[in-house]
């Protein structure tokens, strides 16, 4: 499907374009879905939109292949979402059936491979005149805050078995025909959510996205002439492929192989999810090969071949050797990913997936880990992984409504050669994601944040050492339900190249009067007073950590970010008792150390 | 008294501007900045341009000092204290990473690290309430110990200190008894608005660079009393006014920014003399192109800012001019990537070793060297002939990189060439949009208003790719910022978090506020710059209820509940095209400016002084509009008087820079000496 014979598949382009103009018609494509970015993020009414960036903009060409799409998304959507949604349309519809002034929404799961909140919407791109042509697609794709099922927020689910407890399904319907609103849909959508304003808000601004995107298209296609168009488009696809066909090149040919795991689907609670990953390169071609990795599970954390196998393979690719390149068709030709079906990445449309994003963090790491020996001066050390989810909602004291609030954590990243670990940060899977502030939740919701602090010695000890994990403690103040989606506690965030791995994350609710219970992965009613201890994990540390520089130690003890045991222990710093690295002490220390090996 | 003195001490010259109101003229000296002693610089600048200080009214001094100390990260030796559980939220931040697939991605360096930042037993709830009272036992320990670590600044910040400062305040007081000397802010002092990341973040940065200008200040002050100096002596800020010495001490990062607000300062008093009402300020040097929005003589400001920008930086709640920058400048230089995409900027040559024709050793071709190689401007009348440019080595590199993109010849050339400026100009129209189309304003309803070195040269193609249809220069529009700064007035901005659903009891409780808010600060500023008249701007923050961002609506104390209403609703079509009347609304925040004039120099005084009209010389110029070269007058500005008028093509020299006009365009020189382009609406530019 990634294969460079597209790259003249399509509309016929006989046109040539001078590299100045070619340059120009980028430079004003790219503009488009950055703009549609900031005003959806103006405009949106649901904090998952605004602040958490859960959505993605992009225009696609009439074949589904993408065009541009806006750097504000979440790396969760390079995978060609919009392409995907665009031609499960035209599957359903045919190319007839979708005309000027039509606007289509889908989020079906068997195409999508998400969860169903994730709703691409797109417009077409029609030319003027008599016989208008198809030029491409203006697409949207949000985070619909709630379509029903059995919990609040839809997919925040833990129990769920198949998707249809997940929310209802909505597969390439018209919301717009022929320059009309269809209001029985309008009417649907809005009596299966919990929160209809929110939602008609959220999709008011979506659809505002779409015209807008297509208005500005249609701009760039007067201006410069629909050849010159098609040409740059051309142009920046082949150009984007080369980059990426350089970038693998420059890796050493072979097979490479890694494993990890998840810690369960939360119905299966004893049975790990196996992510074993091949990753083969050969010349200037990449094959991410999924065949090992574990078989769809019962649980909601499966997700389609689209939505997880080949999101995840992309992601990893971005990380590995497109990182400055904006998404489009062409950087993604040289990837080439195998899964079969029923992969829990590559599952039934009718499996759970309301948690479908959880294992892509940990599956793009693998992807990644698996080039340590190719790419030993740019690979890092495991990251935390892990979402983190902690949702609460209940009657709001102050408003008497129904409120919904959901964080995720933050936690290390792994180390890579010259650099200790950065974070706390989001998952590989987040972006410019920010984290809601301590004051807005205590300001809008019954919870008072007690801490949030930086975990001692939770990075991975190297000679480059892993980011720290974070813990937060929360007390509750009026009854409400908590959700909780954590993973990874059974995996650590892996140290490459001699650096040890990092401290595993953790979720704890102590009920009033003293009672302690984990957490991970459930559903739990909170009373006033409960109080929840959430931690994140460090990322894996890179290198012996008895070369790790003992000043730098000195330091990592000094700011407590590692102990005076560990120091000792994992570092073979012998520190005074004004933790000053004492040199000779710390030679001698470290000779013992290696030696015991 | 004779001068009105404007001093600005940039990263490599002090610019010195003052105005002789005995002669009706301008005094304009430049010396190097002495980073080793910036006091020292600014009174040689003082003797050079001969000012006598006893005859000064007022000084304005800008300064990079504040800027340069967090480049440099020389600032004070600061301690942060916290609420108990909360002292990693400097460096745990927001979370996010601004660059997305980058494994390494870091921000800067905090300033405070971990081991000085110290918590104490408190707790202020999200209600405003005190849920547990500040441990003054324990804070008197803390500041016992910050006496013996040698700590010069000490910055305060709570949870929920915006609902209710009690606490900082307390604590303020307290570590300011301790510790005489030492610089103490609470970050309620500085800002009431929520999100305690950024509000830590803004208390820390002041801490951190108080002491070197408060320093500063202090030395300079009495330096220039002892020279006989006794007016008044001011600040410039970020939000594009001047502040009195004690603000400016208390609130160093509200002198960010203060250099480049100069240029947005005097456009919108040149916009208002000449009945502009609406004009994009356009400033183009050498390494980056500035642009910011005036409307009735009004620029915005924003909040937060991040120090070393948004990608790694840290936040600020300062109010600051709201200009986009972008790295396209004369020294942007042209290059092929990877791939063999061209691209200009932001890559910059910079002044040294600068473009090719300096002939200093830069050997990348750069926007001035196109411009040089297009005729766009002479050899040999740069800085008024001071400089010669080196021709042939322009046109040299430029034939080099056309080569590699298969432009052949002197007419290959000539394509390269334009090519540049347009991609160059693409970048700058970029800076345009965000501020225009992006907010939902329509450029051709603008002025372009263009100055710095290279804005008058290109304005005339940046108003052309973006459809506006007038552009004006001002008079010296090499040195506008200085004058600009000679213009300003004395402004402070406050703003405080205020969550209310919009409703008849929330706008009384609205109005309510900005009544105190306006008490408290005419108090404050009566005792900074005396009895003087005020002037009071009240905005809210509005949103529909929901929403994260919001929009600054303007309120008057009379404002009824239905006209708040609807110059929100109006203001959110405007800006995004669509909106659900009727829906709930909250006001999120207030914000309240002051102003109060300062005296600036008469406009018609700062005319370029007119010499005897001269026939125009004539040089072959390239224009994108012709695809081609044609033989084009060049003028000398200072023999065109006002009401001269005539078409393009025509080419205006001066000192600071050179005017471009279209073959399609027509110019005239105005009342206030200004060069007034009118862009006729001929067939859209087509670029290849």
């Amino acid at each position: 499907m990634t294969n460079a014979a597209h790259s003249t598949a399509g509309s016929a382009v006989n046109t040539t374009v001078n590299p100045i103009t070619a340059e120009m018609i980028r430079h004003a494509l790219l503009a488009i879905p950055n703009q549609i970015d900031l005003n959806i993020t103006r405009t949106a009414f649901s904090p998952i939109i605004y602040v958490y960036k859960d959505f993605a903009c992009g225009i696609v060409d009439p074949e589904g292949r993408l065009i541009c799409q806006g750097k504000g998304s979440i790396p969760l959507f390079v995978a060609n979402a919009l392409g995907v949604a665009v031609r499960d349309g035209l599957a359903v519809h045919g190319r007839e059936g979708i005309e000027p002034g039509d606007v289509i929404f889908t989020n079906d799961p068997g195409s999508l491979g998400q969860h169903l909140n994730n709703v691409a919407m797109y417009t077409p791109i029609f030319s003027g005149g008599d016989t208008p042509e198809l030029l491409g697609f203006m697409a949207v794709l949000v985070h619909w805050i709630d379509i029903g099922g059995m919990v609040v927020g839809s997919a925040a689910t833990s129990k769920s078995t198949d998707i249809f407890q997940e929310g209802i399904q909505f597969r390439s319907v018209k919301l717009w025909s022929r320059g009309k609103p269809v209001k029985d849909v309008y009417r649907i959508i809005e009596s299966n959510t919990r929160f209809p304003r929110m939602l008609m808000g959220d999709v008011q601004s979506q659809l505002a996205g779409c015209l807008l995107g297509r208005d500005m298209f249609l701009g760039i296609v007067q201006k410069y002439s629909l050849d010159k168009v098609r040409a740059s488009i051309e142009m920046m696809w082949a150009r984007s492929e080369a980059a990426a066909r350089l970038a693998i090149s420059r890796i050493p040919d072979g097979t490479y192989s890694a494993s990890s795991f998840l810690d369960s689907d939360s119905i299966d609670v004893n049975r790990r999810i196996e992510v074993n990953v091949e990753v083969l390169v050969h010349g200037d071609e990449m094959t991410v090969d999924f065949s090992k990795v574990s078989d769809q599970v019962k649980g909601p954390l499966n997700s389609g071949r689209e939505g997880g196998a080949v999101t995840a393979a992309r992601i990893a690719f971005k990380y590995l050797v497109a990182p400055d390149e904006p998404a489009n068709d062409g950087s993604f030709r040289p990837l080439h990913i195998v899964v079969p079906d029923g992969k829990f990445i590559s599952a039934k449309g009718s499996a759970p997936m309301g948690g479908y994003s959880t294992p892509i963090p940990t599956v793009v790491d693998t992807i990644i880990r698996c080039l340590v020996t190719g790419m030993p001066e740019y690979v890092a050390g495991g990251h935390h992984g892990n979402f983190g989810i902690h949702g609460y909602s209940g009657i709001s004291p102050i408003t008497k409504q129904l409120f919904h609030c959901s964080s995720t954590m933050h936690g290390g990243w792994g180390a890579s050669l010259g650099h200790d670990g950065p974070g706390p940060y989001k998952t590989m899977a987040h972006g410019d994601t920010l984290d809601i502030p301590v004051e807005m939740q205590e300001a809008l919701y019954p919870i008072r944040i007690e801490s949030q602090h930086l975990r001692i010695d939770s990075g991975g000890a190297g000679k480059f050492r892993g980011g720290l994990g974070v813990e937060k403690v929360s007390t509750f103040l009026a009854p409400c339900s908590s959700h909780v989606s954590s993973d990874r506690n059974g995996c650590a965030p892996w140290g490459i190249l001699g650096g040890r791995d990092a401290a595993v994350p953790d979720v704890e609710v102590e009920h009033v009067g003293g009672q302690r219970e984990s957490a991970r992965k459930t559903t739990i009613p909170l009373a006033p007073g409960d109080c929840m201890y959430i931690t994140s994990g460090g990322g894996g540390g890179y290198g012996d950590p008895l070369e790790r520089d003992p000043a730098s130690v000195e330091r990592d003890v000094r700011l407590g970010y590692v102990s005076r045991e560990s120091a000792l222990t994992d570092y073979g710093v012998v520190l005074d008792q004004a933790n000053r690295a004492q040199a000779e002490a710390t030679r001698m220390e470290r000779q013992k150390r290696r030696a015991q090996r | 008294m004779r001068y009105i003195v404007a001093a600005d001490t940039g990263g490599t010259f002090t610019d010195l501007a003052a105005f002789d109101r005995v002669e009706g003229k301008l005094i304009m000296t430049k010396s190097l900045t002495t980073y080793d002693d910036l006091v020292n610089g600014l009174m040689d600048c003082f003797h050079k341009a001969k000012i006598d200080l006893p005859q000064a009214e007022i000084v304005k001094f800008a300064t990079t000092l504040v800027i340069n100390t967090f480049v440099q990260r020389n600032g004070a030796k600061t301690a942060l204290i916290t609420t108990e559980g909360h002292r990693d939220i400097l460096e745990i931040k927001r979370g996010n990473r601004a660059i997305p697939f980058d494994l390494r991605y870091e921000r800067d360096p905090v300033l405070v690290e971990r081991d000085l930042r110290i918590e104490v037993r408190e707790r202020i709830s999200g209600d405003g309430s005190v849920f547990r009272p500040l441990d003054v036992a324990q804070l008197e320990s803390i500041a016992a110990d910050l006496k013996h670590m040698g700590i010069e600044a000490v910055a305060v910040s709570f949870l929920n200190a915006y609902a209710n400062s009690a606490h900082e305040d307390q604590a303020a007081a307290l570590l300011r008894e301790r510790l005489p000397g030492v610089f103490v802010v609470a970050g309620s002092e500085l800002t009431r608005e929520w999100f305690e990341y950024e509000r830590t973040s803004t208390s820390v940065a002041n801490a951190y660079a108080g002491p070197r200008l408060a320093d500063c200040i202090t030395r300079l002050d009495s330096r220039m009393r002892g020279e006989g100096f006794s007016k008044t002596f001011y600040m410039m800020a970020s939000n594009g006014g001047v502040v009195a010495l004690k603000r400016a001490r208390q609130q160093p990062c509200a002198m960010l920014e203060s250099g480049p607000v100069g240029g947005c300062i005097g456009a919108g008093v040149y916009a208002t003399a000449l009945g502009l009402d609406k004009i994009i300020a356009f400033d183009m040097g050498g390494t980056t192109a500035k642009c910011g929005i005036v409307q009735n003589g009004q620029f915005e400001v924003k909040s937060p800012y991040f120090v070393g920008g948004e990608e790694r930086g840290f936040p600020v709640r300062h109010a600051v001019i709201d200009i986009v920058e972008v790295g396209a400048g004369g020294g942007s230089i042209a290059h092929l990537d990877e791939q063999g995409r061209v691209a200009v900027g932001p890559r910059s040559a910079g002044s040294t070793p600068g473009p090719v024709c300096y002939g200093l050793g830069g050997t990348e071709p750069t926007i001035t060297d196109a411009n040089l190689a297009l005729g766009r401007i002479s050899a040999s009348s740069f800085l008024g002939g001071e400089m010669r440019l080196d021709e042939p080595a322009a046109k040299g590199s430029i034939e080099a990189l056309a080569g590699k993109l298969g432009f052949a010849g002197a007419a290959g050339r000539d394509e390269m060439a334009q090519g540049i400026i347009a991609l160059g100009t693409l970048t700058m129209a970029s800076a345009i949009r965000q501020i225009t189309t992006e907010r939902g304003l329509d450029p051709r309803d603008f002025t372009l208003f263009a100055f710095g070195g290279g804005g008058p040269l290109h304005g005339q193609t940046l108003a052309r790719e973006m459809n506006i249809p007038e552009v004006v220069i001002p008079p010296e529009p090499g040195i506008f910022s200085a004058i600009g700064m000679l213009l300003a007035d004395a402004r402070v901005d406050e703003t405080r978090t205020f969550l209310r659903p919009l409703t008849e009891e929330a706008a009384t409780e609205m109005a309510e506020a900005f009544n105190q808010m306006e008490a408290a600060m005419s108090e404050a500023l009566t005792a900074e710059l005396g009895p003087v008249p005020l002037t009071f701007l009240r905005q809210a923050q509005m949103r529909f209820a929901g929403q994260r961002h919001f929009v600054q609506t303007g309120v008057t104390p009379t404002s009824t509940l239905p006209q708040t209403r609807s110059a929100f609703e109006s203001l959110y079509r405007q800006r995004f095209g669509h909106v659900d009347a009727g829906a709930p609304i909250e006001i999120v925040g207030l914000t309240l400016t002051a102003t109060a004039s300062i005296q600036r120099p008469p406009l018609e005084q700062l005319r370029p002084a007119v010499d005897q009209p001269a026939t125009p010389r004539r040089r072959s110029v390239y224009f994108a509009e012709r695809s081609g070269r044609l033989d084009t007058p060049v003028y000398s500005r200072n023999a065109l008087p006002s009401g001269f008028e005539s078409a393009g093509p025509a080419i205006i020299e001066e000192y600071g820079s050179t005017t471009v006009v279209g073959p399609d365009d027509h110019f005239s020189i105005g009342v206030l000496g200004e060069i007034r382009i009118r862009l006729s609406p001929s067939e859209k530019e087509r670029p290849s």
